[in-house]
């Protein structure tokens, strides 16, 4: 049984200019302690989608229109009271955002954000959750932790600002971590420690990660299943070596040629043509039909693609416009 | 000399004050320390380093939007930091910057046409209505934008788009170098190869300069003819793109280039990644000596950690600093 089962997952805005449709009928599911990347452009849903599970959508104008996400098989994260879901977040799933300098607040010492959770959830009292709070920030490598617990976050770098956000989401030893582009606004040194530290404490305490991202070189070491999104929908899912050795989705193919480290200096990069469709209004068809390079009619474009099992664990959108040869799949 | 840009041992320093009402300078901050370099017409030069290691300090001296403490800044021979304030404003319309966020760096409330035909109007002052509409289509035109949308405002394009109108204010006034801050780290990995190419084929046809800041090895190592290392205001390895990437020889390039994710599994897996440990350090209280000893896995001792490295050409063209706490067998280049 998954730790968590998503299942036709819908959330839309419903802004001025119409119903902007977000994230659009997905399902996933995350194993206990299995790492699984969200990877698309920006607008693709990705975090939308991981928003939706924590009810971290402001409403309105967000609105789930349908779906269940089912945590431990039996809490349809979804469909519950702002009581039991309390519970949860935070405890059981908890988030690490991408801005560090955002998500901490200014206003509070290291340490009285830190115990918070501990106060909450645990009911810690002060002594021992002081305790736990300066291992944790050990674990994470930040040194002279003690010292540290009374500082304001300005005092921190960018690099440690993000230790302590990991600190913080961990210090409940949650099930599921949920990391929205944790490294982007980080340099790449850093973002190799950043990097290590959640797979260390990933593999000491045996939580399953999320982690969503637009770089496709973090997904590659990090995780071993990838979802790959695009306009609200899941086009391409499969583990690490699928995804990367026999990339199906057309879009999946054009993003990883676009990725400049791969190409031979001198040699103009690759792009995708055209732009991100709009998500707003009613929407037929395969979204990816008119940046698609692949030969297909103007009716076979209206035709709406078919999520298939194309090898054990690779799943796909199978259209004309997405895969070549698609018929061997139907 | 067909050198078109030379920085001779710019320093740039920041005075710490403080108190609030009695003010008492107590330390300085060399964001820029004693670094020199050229760039020949049509070069492009990619500076790399870490956040706070003085990259931008570095582009905003050369544009003499910060002076500089000491040094000279020489632009097609002219010594940009003796120039008055008037003769400079003429003088930088050579020097033209593409900042990080195309978000932040376009005014909102003007539309791509007044934005695009004030900087045409610092060139040429006496356009007329009709010379500068087909200026400013023929402008956007070549950063791939259609000139119908001319009288839209920023918020209505994408960040592509957005990115690409930061690029044609920059080229408007056709100037010589372009300094490029950062111009794709906002932007996706799709959007980025676009606006990597348009930059490509734009120093190429405009046989323009540039200096490519950015943090990201992979995009420097693709776009840069020559490559600069630049660590706690000081350059610690300069080169060939190609020998700098294959043969770094500062451990600190070797760390910068193996941090930089690769898609591809198998190598992630199999691979060996240097972790630098710890952050840079602060440049109010830098450490004594070598900046890097104290991250650097290499053995040294306290004295020798206490010793300035110097910049050594080791290879024509390749220049790095040399010390025992940077470079594997240092002996042989001293």
């Amino acid at each position: 049984m998954p730790l968590l089962d998503v299942q036709n997952l819908k959330t839309y805005f419903h802004t001025r200019n119409g119903v902007l449709r977000a994230v659009d009928d997905i399902s996933f599911s995350l194993e206990r302690g299995e790492t699984l990347g969200i990877v698309g452009e920006s607008g693709s849903g990705k975090s939308v989608s991981c928003y939706s599970i924590l009810g971290l959508i402001p409403m309105p104008p967000g609105r789930i229109e349908g779906g269940k996400a089912i945590y431990d098989g039996k809490t349809d994260l979804l469909n519950c009271s702002e009581k039991e879901l309390r519970k949860i977040r935070g405890k059981r799933v908890s988030m690490i955002f991408q801005d560090p300098m955002t998500s901490l607040n200014p206003f509070l010492k290291i340490s009285t954000q830190l115990m918070e959770p501990l106060f909450i959830h645990e009911r810690m009292d002060k002594k021992k959750a002081f305790d736990v709070a300066v291992q944790a920030l050990e674990e994470v490598g930040i040194q002279d932790a003690v010292q540290r617990m009374s500082m304001y976050p300005h005092e921190f770098s960018g690099g440690m600002r993000q230790r302590v956000m990991i600190a913080m989401a961990l210090i409940n030893k949650p099930d599921i971590l949920i990391a929205d582009e944790p490294t982007t606004a980080l340099d790449v040194t850093v973002q190799a420690q950043i990097m290590e530290i959640i797979k260390q404490r990933q593999k000491d305490l045996g939580t399953a990660v999320i982690l969503i991202t637009h770089d496709l070189g973090v997904v590659a070491g990090f995780c071993e299943r990838i979802n790959v999104m695009y306009a609200g929908k899941i086009v391409e899912s499969g583990t690490a070596d699928q995804i990367f050795k026999n990339p199906l989705h057309a879009y999946t193919v054009a993003l990883q040629k676009s990725i400049p480290s791969l190409h031979e200096k001198g040699k103009p990069l690759y792009t995708i043509p055209g732009l991100p469709p709009v998500l707003i209004g009613e929407r037929t068809g395969c979204s990816f039909a008119p940046r698609s390079e692949l030969p297909h009619t103007p009716e076979e474009a209206a035709m709406d693609g078919v999520f298939t099992e194309v090898e054990p664990g690779h799943m796909v959108e199978v259209h004309p416009a997405t895969v070549v040869n698609y018929k061997q799949y139907l | 000399m067909d050198d078109y840009l030379i920085l001779d041992n710019i320093k740039t320093y920041f005075p710490v004050y403080k108190g609030l009402i009695r003010k008492k300078q107590v330390g300085i901050v060399k964001a820029v320390d004693g670094v020199s370099l050229s760039l020949r017409k049509g070069e492009i030069l990619g500076l790399v380093g870490e956040s706070g290691c003085g990259k931008t300090t570095l582009s905003r001296t050369i544009m003499q939007l910060q002076p500089a403490t000491a040094g000279r800044v020489l632009l097609d021979g002219k010594n940009l930091c003796e120039l008055s304030s008037s003769k400079m404003k003429a003088e930088r319309i050579n020097v033209q910057m593409i900042f990080q966020d195309p978000y932040a760096s376009l005014n909102p409330r003007m539309t791509v046409y007044s934005t695009l035909s004030e900087a045409i109007a610092t060139r040429y002052p006496n356009l007329g209505r009709r010379d500068m509409l087909e200026r400013v289509s023929t402008l956007m035109k070549t950063i791939g934008l259609n000139p119908s949308q001319m009288k839209k405002y920023p918020h209505e394009f994408s960040g592509g788009q957005r990115q690409r109108i930061a690029i044609a204010r920059a080229l408007a006034p056709e100037p010589k170098l372009i300094i490029a801050d950062e111009p794709v780290s906002a932007l996706d990995v799709s959007i980025q190869s676009q606006i990597l190419n348009l930059l490509l084929r734009l120093t190429k046809e405009m046989n323009l300069t540039m200096i490519f800041i950015s943090h990201d090895l992979s995009v420097v190592k693709y776009i840069s003819d020559r490559i600069a290392v630049m660590y706690l205001g000081k350059i610690v390895e300069m080169g060939d793109a190609e020998t700098l990437m294959e043969n770094p020889l500062h451990y600190y390039t070797k760390a910068l280039n193996s941090a930089v994710p690769v898609p591809d599994p198998d190598i992630e897996r199999s691979r060996c990644r240097i972790v630098l440990q710890g952050d840079p350090p602060s440049p109010i209280k830098p450490p004594k000596g070598c900046a890097f000893a104290y991250r650097s896995p290499l053995p040294h001792t306290q004295e020798e950690a206490e010793q300035e490295g110097h910049l050594k050409e080791v290879r024509p063209g390749h220049w790095v600093e040399v010390h025992p706490a940077t470079v594997d067998d240092y002996r042989q280049y001293a």
